[in-house]
């Protein structure tokens, strides 16, 4: 009865998953930095925005869900 | 060389059971090591070259996590995020050492689930001025006489969308006040955007202790059978992502 309540879609876990992945937990910084004062952080954000772009992207057009 | 951090954790019993424990995971063939200070510590593994974060990655850094989940108390750190030394690891854990150890224990036996509450928008709004009496589509007959009657229509029309926008967000609120007080007596904490889309009208995520995780389930299925006209879709459990407020410096 609990698999009709937790749903075990592939696209919609995908979709928690990624959402959590890249946008949320500990942020070591808050910008988009290669070097943060004397600790030598290297911080890709640039690339993870494009990466949530494109999976905003395809949210839209209803590749990975469609609501 | 780099020091790709999955996540911070609590140290409960000395770095080389820890250790030992880290080494029973199963994290592949990533060579996780840890690397701590006193009661906390990083997560790390090495990495080479540069960090192209596609979907692939994430995806595989997420299922690290999620293993690393089931033995420690933990909080996942976000993709992407590299150190150059050791050194440089622990002088980030011992400059925000209070703040770590506040939010490791603030999660500690407790488990993360997303709920989705979703709608066919227009069914909704249609059952919702039907049981509140308003009227949507008047006739705009009666001001044709009316030179202005252009202009009367168009305000009656923003005024009647703008009663139905009040109608939906009303119903939201019933809806996220009733979820509150069922896992409330759960003991769990919560976090709420409503009106995320047309579709998804709740948006949600809640902590709650391990041991209460079919109670949680069992509170939606309750939720389900009342709704009928909305779809929840609980989604869980997850390492403590939405509930970590964390930047380091």
């Amino acid at each position: 009865m609990h698999d009709n309540v937790i749903d075990r879609s592939k696209d919609i876990t995908l979709l928690e998953m990624l959402d959590r992945v890249l946008t949320k937990g500990v942020i070591l910084t808050g910008d988009i930095v290669i070097s943060v004062a004397d600790i030598d952080l290297v911080y890709l954000g640039v690339k993870l925005m494009l990466s949530s772009v494109e999976t905003m992207e395809q949210i839209k057009s209803g590749k990975i869900i469609k609501e | 060389m780099k020091l790709l951090i999955y996540a911070l954790l609590l140290i409960k019993n000395s770095l080389e059971e820890t250790n030992e424990i880290l080494a029973g995971c199963d994290t592949s063939d990533k060579n996780l090591q840890i690397i701590a200070i006193d009661k906390i510590g990083a997560i790390v593994g090495n990495f080479e070259g540069d960090l192209i974060a596609d979907k692939a990655k994430a995806i595989e850094f997420a299922k690290e996590i999620e293993v690393l989940s089931n033995q420690f108390t933990l909080l996942p750190v976000r993709f992407g995020s590299l150190m150059v030394s050791t050194e440089a690891i622990l002088d980030l854990l011992n400059k925000n050492s209070k703040e770590i150890q506040n939010n490791l224990l603030h999660v500690e036996n407790r488990y993360e689930f997303g709920l989705k509450v979703m709608c066919d928008s227009s069914a909704l709004k249609s059952s919702l001025v039907e049981n509140s009496g308003l009227v949507v589509n008047s006739s705009h007959a009666k001001n044709l006489e009316n030179p202005n009657s252009v202009y009367r229509n168009w305000l009656e029309d923003k005024l009647k969308e703008h009663r139905l926008e009040e109608l939906v967000l009303n119903y939201v609120d019933t809806v996220i006040k009733e979820i509150t007080e069922a896992i409330e007596i759960l003991g769990a904490t919560a976090k709420f955007k409503k009106m995320v889309s047309e579709k998804t009208i709740i948006d949600a995520v809640f902590l709650l202790a391990k041991d209460q995780k079919n109670e949680m389930v069992d509170t939606i299925i309750q939720f389900q059978k009342k709704y009928i006209n909305l779809m929840f879709i609980l989604t869980g459990p997850w390492p403590p992502y939405n509930f970590v407020e964390l930047t380091l410096k």
